[in-house]
């Protein structure tokens, strides 16, 4: 039995006037001064592949996301998204050796699609609270903070502590709901799956911005 | 005188007709003085056989025979002489037959010279061809011997160790790689084949037949060559505890010479090889391990501590190039005990580690995926697919190092040594207890178990206390016959502590059961009652315990009759057994102010203990079967 706890993810917005790295220091002065300790770095990066036009009828493509999370490092997780269902495929580190062969299928420009969020792992307790701020092809974009709460892997069980935890040094940003992936099943077992999926939407938020930018 | 022959053919004579002839020239009347006149005649008649009719016809002898008869008469005579010649020479006495010198010819030396010259040189010749053929068919049949012994040492060679071709040369290959090692030192040797006229060896003793040159050269790398042995010691300060040497099983830590045959000097590279690997990862680990004291590493020893105080040292010793500076080679520290010392249970475990880690390298649990890379567990290849986290496969890699499981026996090896000194000086400074242990002699490398007995002498049957120690690596874990299992750190005093402990108890119980014996009734019996002197009837006893915690025992035994009561009292610190009596009633009675009948005496007198050093016995159980015996008796003699 996989015993990880129950994590959350949101995005945290920049303070005004202070740049992406400054409001960075900010959480992480506020964080240490609660108790935590920083254990280390942590990545969670998403590459996405892009299905070839004859791979599939008509006009449709399929996007494939492959993650890695550092928490998670011998496995790699790829997601399949433009169909009706987003099968979740979690394999070990071969794959990565695997897609490049399959480059008449699926084509990516590694430049441009890699987004990643990278920051500290702190420590504090039961909690593990990951601040990463997200870059995408080298650029910044913002502020992802995950926390996670190893003691207890049913989502419902724990959220209203792992808010108030949340709001301890997120403040008022934090809102008062799971997040929207993980309402549908807040009460089943929470799994690396379900991060990773987390992570996939607030990156695809980010890809979302800055095409409406 | 002219002689005319007739000529004309005449047949030969036949042989009567010439004796005849010839006996007509004899003229047998003439005297012997006659003859010398007459010789010519015959000679001539003789000479010319044609002429012989004419001669006859012209002589007319006398009388036909009479030539005949001299010359036969002469020859009598000089016959006679003769045969008186030789007859006188027989004798040698008047007379010696001696040879007739004759004169060599003038010898001309330049001639001779030259002869003898010519003679002389072509024998030699003759001579030296032969040579020269021989040494030729002998040549050629030592090097088809030579060719013969280098294929067949070469097969040999073959059968024992692992060789390739490389072009024109012979690599062979004597590390560990093939078995799973992964040590970076390449373990490759060349063979070649021995020069015909090498020099043959100088006799290796002056008393041995000279070892004919091996017809294979093997060079070894510079680095493995030598003699290299690992010295593992357990040092407190400058004392040796314990020491093992690891070498080749069944070679000498003595370096090699250069001349030794083949195998013998792969082996002794082999085991350098070895050494070094085996020293390189026991430092990699001492460097990558972070204990609580750390490692040191300096040069090619290795330092640990392991209990404080108590230091492993492990090192390597290599005398490289032995016979380039046979006097300036290291030479390594040699452990401090004699070779028969030598712990092989550490010893073993080091071969044995580096092998099984060895053995870990190439064998993995089958089947694998084809998929998969080798050498995956299979939690491990499974960690991927079911997104294990980073603290699961951190589990995972766990595993314990060389250096770790080494310190781990040293440890026990340590801990051993001192639970048997402790025992032994437990059982040396106490006589009255006999302390007897077994130690079990199938012991596993961290953990081995010794059974403590301890009886008195001479009531083996009445009691005896036994109790199990379980020594691991740095505790000790001793089992009690009652089911109690104490827990002991590595100091030697806490087991010292519950030796003592023991020893207490088993002189209450065995007082105990004697008296249960002799059929006296245990009326009380406590152990355990703290330090003080609280406990049992001895009010005299004020004896506070040294350390605490252990409990002074007590027990308080009646005799048959209920006349009289015998209070024990054991110290768990070494103390003497204090015992002590009351009797009730009283033979003697002497009414005082306050007890004034006889019958208050039935209540129990006060207690008054026995100078127990005093008492007549040979041990404690010897005393008390006396004074029971006493007492019961009825006698009381003893008050």
């Amino acid at each position: 039995m996989i015993i990880m706890g129950f994590s959350t993810l949101q995005t945290f917005p920049l303070i005004e006037g202070l740049t992406g790295p400054q409001t960075l220091d900010v959480l992480h002065k506020r964080i240490t001064a609660l108790g935590a300790r920083v254990s280390g770095q942590f990545v969670v990066d998403c590459e996405t592949y892009f299905s070839a036009p004859s791979l599939l009828p008509g006009n449709s493509q399929r996007v494939l996301n492959v993650l890695h999370n550092t928490e998670e490092p011998a496995s790699v997780f790829a997601i399949l998204e433009g169909g009706a269902k987003q099968p979740v495929l979690v394999a070990d580190t071969l794959l990565d050796a695997l897609l490049p062969k399959m480059a008449v299928l699926y084509t990516s420009n590694k430049k441009q699609t890699r987004i990643e969020s990278k920051g500290n792992r702190y420590e504090m307790g039961d909690f593990v609270v990951k601040l990463g701020s997200v870059t995408m092809s080298g650029s910044f974009k913002g502020i992802l903070v995950e926390v996670c709460y190893l003691a207890c892997v049913v989502p419902a069980l724990c959220w209203e502590m792992v808010w108030e935890f949340m709001q301890s040094f997120l403040g008022s940003t934090v809102p008062s709901t799971l997040p929207p992936y993980i309402q549908s099943r807040q009460n089943a077992t929470f799994s690396p799956t379900d991060t990773i999926q987390m992570y996939l939407e607030k990156f695809n938020e980010f890809r979302k911005q800055t095409v409406a930018r | 005188m002219p002689v005319r022959p007739k000529r004309g053919l005449m047949m030969p004579l036949s042989m009567s007709e010439n004796l005849a002839r010839l006996a007509a020239k004899i003229d047998w009347s003439r005297s012997d003085g006659e003859e010398d006149g007459d010789e010519a005649a015959p000679s001539s008649a003789e000479g010319d056989g044609d002429a012989d009719s004419q001669v006859t016809t012209f002589q007319q002898p006398t009388w036909p025979w009479e030539s005949v008869r001299n010359k036969i008469r002469d020859a009598y005579t000089e016959v006679c002489v003769l045969s008186d010649v030789l007859s006188i020479a027989r004798h040698k006495r008047y007379m010696v037959l001696d040879g007739v010198t004759q004169d060599a010819p003038e010898p001309k030396q330049i001639i001779q010279v030259i002869s003898k010259k010519k003679g002389l040189a072509a024998a030699a010749q003759i001579l030296s061809e032969g040579a020269e053929r021989m040494r030729e068919n002998l040549a050629e049949q030592r090097r088809n011997r030579n060719n013969n012994d280098f294929y067949t040492e070469l097969l040999r060679l073959r059968q024992k160790w692992r060789l390739r071709k490389v072009g024109n040369n012979i690599i062979g290959d004597l590390s560990y790689k093939q078995v799973g090692s992964r040590f970076w030192l390449s373990g490759t040797f060349e063979v070649k084949k021995a020069e015909e006229n090498a020099p043959a060896l100088p006799p290796p003793a002056p008393g041995l037949p000279p070892v004919p040159p091996s017809p294979i050269i093997v060079t070894v790398p510079s680095e493995l060559q030598g003699a290299a042995f690992i010295y593992v010691t357990i040092r407190k300060d400058q004392e040796t505890l314990c020491s093992a040497r690891l070498t080749h099983p069944g070679s000498t830590p003595l370096p090699v010479p250069q001349s030794q045959h083949w195998s013998d000097r792969l082996d002794a590279a082999q085991n350098v090889l070895f050494c070094k690997e085996l020293i390189a990862q026991l430092a990699r680990e001492a460097v990558q391990l972070q204990p609580r004291l750390p490692h040191m590493v300096i040069g090619n020893e290795i330092t640990s501590t392991i209990f404080p105080g108590i230091h492993l040292v492990m090192g390597l010793a290599h005398s490289a190039r032995p016979e380039r500076r046979p006097a300036a080679a290291p030479l390594p520290p040699v452990p401090a005990g004699p070779l028969g010392d030598n712990n092989y249970v550490l010893e073993h475990s080091l071969h044995q580690l580096l092998r099984h880690m060895h053995h870990r390298n190439m064998h993995h649990a089958m089947p694998h995926p084809a998929s998969a890379p080798m050498g995956m567990s299979k939690r491990r290849r499974q960690a991927g697919p079911g997104a294990a986290s980073r603290g699961q496969l951190l589990k995972m890699v766990e595993s314990e190092t060389l250096l770790e499981s080494i310190i781990r026996q040293a440890r026990h090896v340590v801990l051993r040594m001192r639970t048997a000194f402790a025992i032994d000086s437990c059982a040396r400074e106490i006589k009255d207890p006999l302390i007897v242990t077994h130690w079990n002699s199938v012991n596993s490398p961290t953990q081995s178990c010794c059974k403590v007995n301890i009886m008195t002498h001479g009531y083996d049957s009445v009691h005896r206390t036994t109790f199990l120690i379980n020594v691991l690596e740095d505790s000790l874990r001793c089992v009690c016959r009652d089911g109690r299992v104490m827990t002991v750190s590595y100091e030697t005093s806490e087991l010292h502590y519950i030796i003592l402990c023991q020893v207490s108890q088993h002189n209450l119980l065995a007082a105990q059961s004697l008296g249960r014996i002799m059929g006296w009734t245990v009326k009380s019996s406590s152990s355990g009652q703290g330090g003080g002197g609280g406990g049992g009837s001895d009010a005299s006893q004020t004896a506070q315990s040294g350390g605490g915690g252990a409990a002074s025992s007590s027990c308080v035994l009646s005799a048959p009759g209920g006349h009289c009561y015998v209070a024990v009292r054991c110290q768990p610190h070494g103390e003497p057994v204090t015992v002590s009596v009351a009797q009730s009633p009283k033979r003697d009675f002497f009414p005082t102010a306050l007890v004034t009948e006889h019958k208050w005496e039935h209540l129990g007198g006060a207690f008054r203990q026995i100078k127990w050093e005093k008492m007549e016995g040979r041990n404690f159980l010897n005393k008390m079967e006396l004074l029971m015996a006493n007492l019961s008796s009825g006698t009381g003699s003893i008050m």
